[in-house]
């Protein structure tokens, strides 16, 4: 028996050290791929959290990534614009983004687009977040909060570099070989609606907000980045995106919290959800949530004065 | 407890150090095996524990009077006490709101409007088809004089809650795992490692092929109305991998598991999809259950000694109690008859054995069909997607982000089973990493299936398909 555990134990330890290199070799190989990206969502996230200076940061998912115009904003404003928006994005994301920025820089502005769904529960939200898997070397205080929501063993998955970018390294490969242009993080969409094609949205959607449930580490992790940003001194915020077809918010008890929140935190809130320049209007719309770039300068325009006239 | 869980992570090297500890006394190991298995299944619901307790009383005694009585009257007897205690509490907790519900369903269809008071909320004990079977079978097999009841209270309720194949088999005869239990283990590397060697494979077709192919299989099948024909097949064809990384990754988890433990259990999977007939499918898929329905059903009904269409009615009857056996809802029935529809055919139109890729091509497409109808949420659901198929090609889904890459995943982890299992079904002969003499390559080659797993593989606790059944 004895001999028979001593082979035991050699082979294992030489199993460990063997996947152990071939983690560190290759880990490596994918973290460079990662952090050499010039292109794409992830270069995108890289610019905002080592390199951005700009004055004005707008975050949020892909309703802040489409239609918020950079250039438009820093003709109006006169500070320079960064769009850190990620489509797909959820509240934990750009939470923990901020976090992250704010470790090494201090933007005059931050304007958070804000989803009327943010506060309800979404696996999704927790899913998505292994986009920030890589950097959670540099920035594990200010990412364990969000990860360990769902991964209480955090630290023993994210011992493995390989871990760390496996949900990323199909989107940096993509980005190489088609790189994915922005203007400073702003992507256009072109094309307008029509009646025909909101019928063929319709049919494709997933019409299940009835159900929908307030999550209250949501409602707390907003709260926390309020006093984050506040405490920073920095000026933070919120507005709604324009819809095509009139949505009716009554019921949406996550939209009633989010507007609560700024209520009583002061911040400034900009809701054009419903507004009727762009209710039915075909014409300033890609799809029924997304503006095209006719929209997206209608409505970064809006904002920036409306931005304008805060101070 | 999953196998798939960080709680199991620190829960098997435990047991193991533990376990070989009492190398020279089989009796504590026993103690410490079956302890292991109570809290294993205690994890997910300590209540019902009782259960599998009660059921291990019921049969050990039944056990013991079946071997000594001399009368077959009382030994019948005591053999239908097993049987009905078994497949009742099987029937009570997971056929009991299906069959008053298709009951009250049909009153209905027949013009009778009834109150639906009858229904229970009953929690499915996880596991049970699989344990209540095996004991099924101790008492059936005492019953036939294929082995001796044993005596040993302690070895018994081991070998009912062995827990690498308690939740979800393979279903282990007694004749088989019994007699192991019963001996003295003997500590051995070559043993050692091959467990760790099929633990492994197993976790690569769980963590990445099932669970990433489910991704876009549940995005297509829980959403029927909003996908069309090619995306439907390219559902089905994912999910017959799906449930194939989940069962046979399960079960090699299992076998490799007790292994550990110098436990041999039953081959469960052999490749299926290389099968040339349906037939011969049913030799390579599930086999503890394939064999165990043969052995406890299809042969007592008469098997195929019998006129010709008496053994195709055995057949039938034997898929359709299959297709139960797998859940309570209708699709799983349709399942089993469609299977069994399958075997009569085969059985009237082939005569000879087939063989070639012609054939194992399309009993990869008859068992996808019969897949549809396995993972559709209802019987209708199942024939729209078939329809659509049929009349309505569409686009093929695609999904956007990490649905994407899911997809991709999955594709490049069903590429390296497939590459593996080819070369194992026609080329097993050809150079081989896990045979290889070279203990560097030997170590390379897992060391890269662990490295696949780390990267490609789903990290989320997921439960294994068959717990349900």
């Amino acid at each position: 028996m004895r001999s028979e555990l001593k082979i035991t134990g050699i082979k294992l330890i030489k199993f460990i050290v063997l996947v152990f290199l071939m983690d560190t070799g290759l880990g490596f190989v994918a973290k460079q791929l990662f952090q050499n990206q010039s292109t794409g969502k992830y270069a995108r996230a890289q610019y905002a959290i080592y390199e951005s200076t700009e004055d004005v940061l707008i975050l949020g998912s892909s309703h802040a990534h489409r239609n918020y115009i950079p250039e438009i904003i820093e003709n109006t404003t006169l500070k320079s614009c960064f769009n850190a928006g990620a489509e797909g994005q959820q509240l934990l994301y750009h939470a923990a983004m901020i976090k992250m920025i704010l470790k090494r820089t201090r933007p005059e502005i931050i304007i958070l687009n804000m989803d009327e769904n943010f506060l309800y529960t979404s696996e999704i939200g927790h899913q998505r977040l292994s986009d920030l898997h890589p950097f959670y070397s540099d920035f594990k205080k200010e990412l364990k909060p969000y990860l360990i929501i769902k991964n209480p063993y955090l630290d023993i998955t994210m011992l493995f570099n390989a871990y760390q970018t496996n949900s990323t390294l199909v989107h940096a490969i993509k980005y190489y070989v088609f790189p994915q242009i922005t203007e400073k993080g702003y992507r256009p969409l072109y094309g307008l609606m029509s009646p025909k094609k909101i019928n063929e949205y319709n049919k494709n959607m997933d019409d299940c907000e009835c159900v929908k449930i307030i999550d209250n580490q949501f409602v707390d992790i907003l709260k926390d980045l309020i006093k984050t940003i506040k405490d920073k001194n920095i000026k933070l915020v919120m507005v709604t995106s324009p819809n095509l077809i009139k949505r009716d918010l009554k019921n949406n008890l996550s939209l009633k919290i989010i507007k609560e929140i700024a209520r009583s935190e002061q911040i400034p809130f900009l809701d054009v959800l419903n507004h009727p320049d762009y209710v039915n209007n075909y014409k300033l719309f890609h799809d029924p949530s997304h503006l095209n770039n006719d929209g997206a300068k209608l409505f970064t325009l809006t904002v920036a004065q409306w931005i304008n006239s805060l101070n | 407890m999953l196998f798939n869980s960080f709680n199991f992570l620190i829960f098997l090297p435990v047991v193991f150090i533990g376990y070989w500890l009492f190398y020279k006394n089989f009796k504590l190991q026993n103690i410490l095996l079956l302890i292991s298995s109570y809290i294993f299944y205690g994890w997910w619901d300590y209540r019902f524990l009782s259960l599998i307790m009660l059921s291990t009383i019921v049969d050990y005694f039944v056990g013991l009077q079946l071997f000594k009585s001399n009368k077959q009257g009382l030994k019948t007897t005591w053999l239908w006490i097993s049987i009905t205690f078994n497949i009742g509490i099987l029937g009570f907790f997971k056929y009991y709101n299906f069959f008053i519900e298709s009951w009250i369903e049909s009153l209905k269809l027949l013009g009778y409007h009834t109150e639906n008071n009858w229904m229970l909320k009953v929690i499915l004990p996880v596991g049970i088809s699989f344990y209540t079977f095996q004991t099924v079978s101790y008492s059936i097999d005492i019953y036939k004089k294929k082995l001796p009841a044993t005596k040993d209270f302690i070895a018994f309720a081991t070998f009912v809650s062995f827990f690498p194949q308690l939740v979800a088999g393979p279903i282990e005869r007694a004749t088989h795992l019994l007699p192991q239990i019963l001996s003295n283990r003997i500590y051995n590397y070559a043993n050692i490692s091959k467990g760790v060697k099929l633990m492994i494979w197993g976790f690569f077709l769980k963590l990445v092929v099932a669970d990433r192919a489910a991704i876009y299989v549940n995005a297509v099948y829980n959403h029927v109305e909003q996908h069309d024909g090619l995306s439907f097949i390219a559902a089905t064809i994912l999910f017959s991998f799906q449930i194939y990384g989940d069962f046979a990754g399960y079960s090699l988890i299992a076998i490799g598991v007790a292994k550990l433990f110098g436990l041999d259990l039953m081959t469960n999977f052999c490749r299926p999809y290389f099968a040339s007939s349906i037939s011969e499918f049913w030799t390579r898929w599930h086999i503890s259950l394939s064999t165990w329905f043969k052995d406890y059903v299809y042969i007592p009904l008469g098997g195929n000694r019998v006129v010709k269409w008496r053994w195709l009615f055995n057949l039938f009857i034997t898929f359709l109690i299959s297709g139960l056996w797998h859940g309570a809802n209708w699709t799983f029935v349709f399942w089993g008859a469609l299977n069994g529809c399958y075997l009569i055919l085969e059985a009237i139109v082939f005569k000879r054995r087939r063989d070639g890729i012609f054939n194992i091509v399309f009993t990869f497409i008859l068992i996808n069909f019969a897949w549809i109808f396995f993972r559709a949420n209802s019987i209708t659901e199942a024939l729209y997607i078939i329809k659509k198929i049929g009349t309505s090609p569409g686009k093929l889904y695609i999904g956007s982000g990490d649905d994407i890459t899911a997809s991709i995943y999955a594709v490049l982890a069903i590429a390296i089973v497939l590459s593996v299992e080819i070369k194992k079904e026609f080329f097993n002969s050809l150079w081989s990493v896990s045979q290889n003499k070279v203990e560097l390559i030997r170590l390379t080659g897992y060391a890269v299936i662990i490295y696949l797993i780390i990267y490609l593989g789903v990290f989320g606790d997921s439960q294994f398909i068959y717990f349900q059944f």
